[in-house]
């Protein structure tokens, strides 16, 4: 096989175990899709009912559910992907064990997945947010590269998790757990600048939350399509430097215990 | 080097397993263990510096008793393992039938699949178009491509599985011992692909503890014992050599071989052959089996009336059959110092496999037990070879008007 047909049979390959992801989790299921658009949207009410009604703290931002819906969107892909595709490994144990494939398709094939099912939600929510006033500008090209580098990072941290979780179960629950940590430190659910303002939070302590992974990908999304301003400079400078480190010690991580990991499943 | 299609190189290659004693590792171990700088770690050896070379259009079965090394060895063919150490290196397109209808998902149609388990087989999106048909009709599923496969019924399942498996043209395929697909018909049908492949040419590489098989399907074998390369050379030798070596190691069971008598009268050497008087373990249907014994007695007089028994047993020991010349109202032996005596058996064998024979020495009127020899030599019985296929059993021409 030439280099050329290798590639093509990777591509094939790669679209079938999406399209087989994306099949499988739609057979006998009456609403289908809506459910990646539903899960967000029911958090944005219990958080809008929540901070408005119960805290009275959103009340400082206009249309705090609209602000909400852009945070929610991309944080259920990222942790519905990542709880996914790390036990991507385990679950198709058989399959490993029985014929030959690059194995790191399995938990890239999930992240992928994923962003199919973001990318049609954001359609939606770009609609949604046209109909309230907030229609998109220019700036919205940003998100293209935005979702590529958020997206190769999540793909990264799921190469980690699915290859740790073949050797310690607990890596499920403990990703479970750091996920509802990681929801609340990273800049969803409030705007990173409140932080300042309402909190009177020091500049060091904001540099500290600033360097969470996601926070720059977070900051980006609010700067587009709520903002409809060109993103600062350090949400790229962090979020490209993440992507790279997490993709690069994932899968050197990866293919290090690959051999391993086949004998151990 | 550039090698043909459906070669395989092995070249001293090794692999280890982690062994573990208690399957469920936590992190609350390791971390202990961490502490403790005890280490949980041991290591299996399930094959070591194993060498040997497949050529293109070789039909090589590989033997071995349970934990030898034999799926280890496919799995490193079929590029699942890594080894260890050494290299291993295989040319073309790989078909690999180690586990049947794996990436199938029970929700998913038939068809659907064949679609997405097709990639992993290494078909590409025309090919699968073409093939469906196909494969769908070999699997005689038609009429069920459109149910989902939770549906079918496990024989449907492989029969699937099977199908899709095969319909790769490969240049090597790798089999493990998974041709207990579906009904006798169908696994003939499994046969019969497979025997296509071999007639074309393809390297087929095919683990089974099925003597028959193997010696059908094979021309050469290779014997793994505990991932070392023990034998490797013509599949009928080294199938022979195999048996009677785990008939020495079943020794510790009931069916340890075991001689004992008085040896006043005793075989003095014993030579199973065919009717064409070659030296065999293994017989196929329809080939007598031919006994040829040196008796030699010790006492100074003739001994008269020596009763020359036989037994088969099976693996287990099970007594088959049983039988001695008094029995069957044959002549008696009358031994005086030494004699050859040929006992001629014609076995109709209605399970191939491996049996035991026994043979006896005795004077039951006197009570006396020369010399028994039980379960001492390992025979291989095989089905015929069917060729050729069909046999006129009788044709008739009439004139009516």
């Amino acid at each position: 096989m030439n280099r050329l047909q290798n590639f093509r049979h990777l591509k094939l390959l790669m679209q079938s175990l999406v399209a087989k992801d994306l099949k499988v989790r739609y057979k006998r299921s009456v609403l289908g899709f809506a459910w990646f658009l539903l899960k967000p949207l029911f958090s944005m009410v219990v958080y809008y009912f929540v901070f408005t009604r119960v805290l009275r703290f959103g009340g400082a931002i206009d249309n705090f559910a609209l602000f909400l819906l852009i945070g929610l969107l991309p944080w259920n892909f990222f942790a519905s992907s990542l709880s996914a595709s790390t036990t991507s490994l385990l679950d198709n144990h058989r399959l490993i064990r029985s014929i030959y494939f690059p194995r790191i398709m399995l938990p890239v094939a999930e992240v992928l997945a994923n962003i199919v099912h973001l990318i049609l939600a954001l359609g939606v929510l770009i609609v949604v947010l046209s109909v309230f006033g907030y229609a998109p500008n220019i700036t919205i090209i940003t998100l293209v590269p935005a979702i590529l580098l958020f997206a190769g990072m999540t793909a990264g941290i799921t190469m980690l998790t699915s290859t740790w979780n073949v050797f310690y179960r607990d890596v499920k629950q403990f990703v479970e757990m750091i996920l509802l940590a990681w929801f609340y430190a990273s800049p969803i659910i409030y705007p990173l600048d409140s932080l300042n303002v309402s909190l009177g939070i020091s500049e060091i302590f904001m540099n500290i939350v600033k360097f969470n992974p996601v926070a720059g990908f977070m900051e980006i999304m609010h700067s587009v399509l709520y903002m409809r301003e060109w993103p600062h400079a350090w949400c790229w400078i962090s979020t490209g430097c993440w992507t790279v480190f997490f993709l690069s010690i994932g899968y050197f991580v990866f293919k290090k215990a690959e051999p391993t990991v086949v004998k151990e499943l | 080097m550039e090698y043909p299609d459906g070669s395989i190189r092995l070249r001293d290659v090794t692999l280890d397993y982690r062994l573990y004693h208690d399957r469920t590792v936590t992190l609350r171990d390791t971390i202990l263990n961490l502490f403790n700088r005890k280490t949980t770690r041991e290591w299996f050896r399930a094959l070591s510096d194993v060498t040997f070379t497949i050529e293109p259009g070789e039909q090589v079965a590989i033997i071995g008793s349970n934990g030898a090394g034999k799926s280890s060895t496919l799995k490193l063919l079929a590029n699942i393992y890594e080894p260890t150490s050494g290299i291993v290196n295989t040319t073309g397109r790989i078909a690999s039938l180690l586990d049947l209808g794996v990436g199938f998902h029970p929700d998913l149609t038939g068809e659907e699949n064949i679609f997405l388990n097709g990639a992993l087989i290494g078909l590409n999106r025309s090919e699968m178009k073409k093939l469906i048909p196909e494969i769908a009709e070999f699997a005689e599923l038609e009429r069920f491509m459109d149910t989902p496969v939770k549906y079918y019924s496990s024989g449907m399942f492989m029969r699937l599985g099977f199908s899709l498996a095969t319909s790769v043209d490969p240049d090597i395929l790798l089999i493990d011992e998974v041709l207990a697909v579906g009904d006798s018909r169908f696994q003939d049908k499994c046969y019969d692909r497979i025997w296509d492949f071999r007639e074309r040419g393809k390297t087929i590489v095919f683990v089974s503890h099925d003597a028959e098989a193997v010696s059908r399907l094979c021309t050469r074998a290779i014997w793994l014992d505990e991932g070392h390369l023990r034998r490797d050379g013509d599949v009928n030798e080294v199938l022979a050599e195999y048996s009677s070596n785990s008939q020495r190691r079943v020794s510790m069971a009931s069916s340890a071989p075991r001689e004992w008598g008085s040896m006043e009268v005793k075989f003095d050497s014993v030579t199973l052959k065919t009717e064409s008087g070659v030296p065999s373990r293994i017989f196929r249907k329809g080939e007598k089996l031919i006994i040829d014994a040196d008796v030699r007695s010790v006492l100074p007089d003739v001994v008269s009336d020596v009763v020359f028994g036989f037994s088969i047993h099976r693996y287990d020991g099970e007594t088959v059959i049983a039988c001695n010349n008094l029995e069957m109202n044959q002549e008696l032996l009358n031994i005086e110092g030494s004699a050859n005596c040929i006992l001629e058996l014609d076995l109709e064998v209605l399970e191939p496999g491996t049996y035991f024979l026994g043979l006896a020495l005795t004077d039951p009127q006197a009570g006396k037990d020369y010399h028994w020899q039980d379960f001492f030599y390992p025979v291989t019985l095989l089905d015929e070879r069917r060729e050729p296929p069909l046999k006129l059993r009788k044709a008739l021409w009439k004139k009516t008007r």
